[in-house]
């Protein structure tokens, strides 16, 4: 789904019905909500209309104009409240923020109106509000249910979506990993500096090195190069050993 | 699930929950989920003259994607504990 909020024009039969939704990938309809106007950034309410949530995003369809629809995704919505403080907005209604595209600091005070055409893309804030205020709670609460059904889509692929890098075995294949424990270091020296024909070449040069350091280790029984919770352990062996 | 447990201990707690739009939210901890979506109530923006639309929200909802940084009490924070923990659990994997 796109960041942000856009337009939404795709309404079930004539057009005086209840949004298409993507319900071949589940989407459902949870909850609507008719007679709510919806204030866009800075500008006055647009209404009437009616709000319809779903599983992954609101929706509101206006009554009069067929043709007039927003609609944005839970993964854009980064907060949602209920606003009933009259110094910060007449009407009580949900407030929420839209995360846009390029979040930049000018975004914060309608930069997205141009002329007197909204740029939807560039709408930062959201209100809607209902004429029964009663139905803002609910409405609060509707909106947490369905933000928790939306969390950010996990990338495929990686173990736990992370890639960090904690020795450089992880850089080369496990085929390649340790099977000699011969030193490469002294064959072609000149391959080891300034040579890297693309990544392959690097890794394989840091790999080598990584060789050569485990081979020194070997050697080297050094309790300042133990970790330290492990040193209680080692320090009944490294006794014997220093007899 | 660090995280979401450490912050289960902090509810009722006061937070200031910093966005990476770089509103501060503060107010107290009401819950928290396993995505670390953040409910806070009594809730009042911190630097109010460049967020005037958000003042004295009773309650809100931060989805977790969007948080920056949450600052704690400094009594809510056993610093050895949390050090410990996440060493243990980054090793852990």
């Amino acid at each position: 789904m796109v960041i942000g909020l856009r337009q939404f024009m795709a309404r079930v039969g004539t057009g005086a019905g209840e949004p298409v939704l993507d319900t071949d990938n589940g989407e459902e309809l949870v909850h609507v909500q008719p007679s709510v106007s919806i204030a866009l950034g800075n500008r006055s309410p647009d209404t009437p209309g009616t709000l319809y949530i779903t599983t992954k995003q609101v929706v509101w369809l206006s009554d009069l104009d067929r043709a007039k629809g927003y609609a944005v995704g839970f993964l854009s919505l980064s907060l949602h409240a209920v606003s009933r403080d009259p110094e910060a907005y007449p009407s009580p209604c949900i407030y929420t923020q839209i995360e846009t595209e390029a979040d930049e600091d000018d975004s914060e005070d309608s930069d997205s109106e141009c002329n007197d055409v909204l740029d939807l893309s560039k709408v930062t804030e959201m209100r809607l509000i209902p004429s029964d205020a009663s139905q803002l709670d609910t409405l609060f609460q509707i909106f947490c249910e369905c933000a928790e059904l939306n969390p950010e889509p996990i990338e495929e692929g990686e173990e736990g979506g992370h890639n960090w890098v904690f020795s450089t075995d992880q850089l080369e294949d496990e085929t390649g990993e340790g099977d000699d424990a011969e030193c490469h270091f002294h064959q072609n020296p000149t391959n080891l500096i300034g040579h890297s024909n693309g990544d392959h070449d690097l890794a394989r040069t840091v790999l080598e090195l990584s060789h050569f350091c485990k081979n020194l280790q070997l050697q080297i029984h050094d309790q300042r190069f133990e970790d330290a919770e492990e040193m209680e352990r080692v320090s009944d062996s490294s006794h014997h050993q220093h007899q | 699930m660090l995280f979401f447990s450490y912050f289960k201990d902090l509810v009722g707690r006061e937070v200031t929950v910093e966005l990476k739009n770089d509103l501060a939210i503060r107010g107290t901890l009401h819950s928290v989920d396993q995505y670390l979506n953040i409910k806070l109530e009594n809730t009042r923006v911190v630097d109010q003259d460049k967020h005037p639309h958000m003042l004295s929200v009773r309650n809100c909802f931060i989805r977790g994607s969007v948080v920056r940084y949450v600052q704690l009490p400094p009594d809510g924070v056993d610093i050895e504990l949390l050090h410990d923990a996440t060493r243990r659990e980054a090793r852990g994997g």
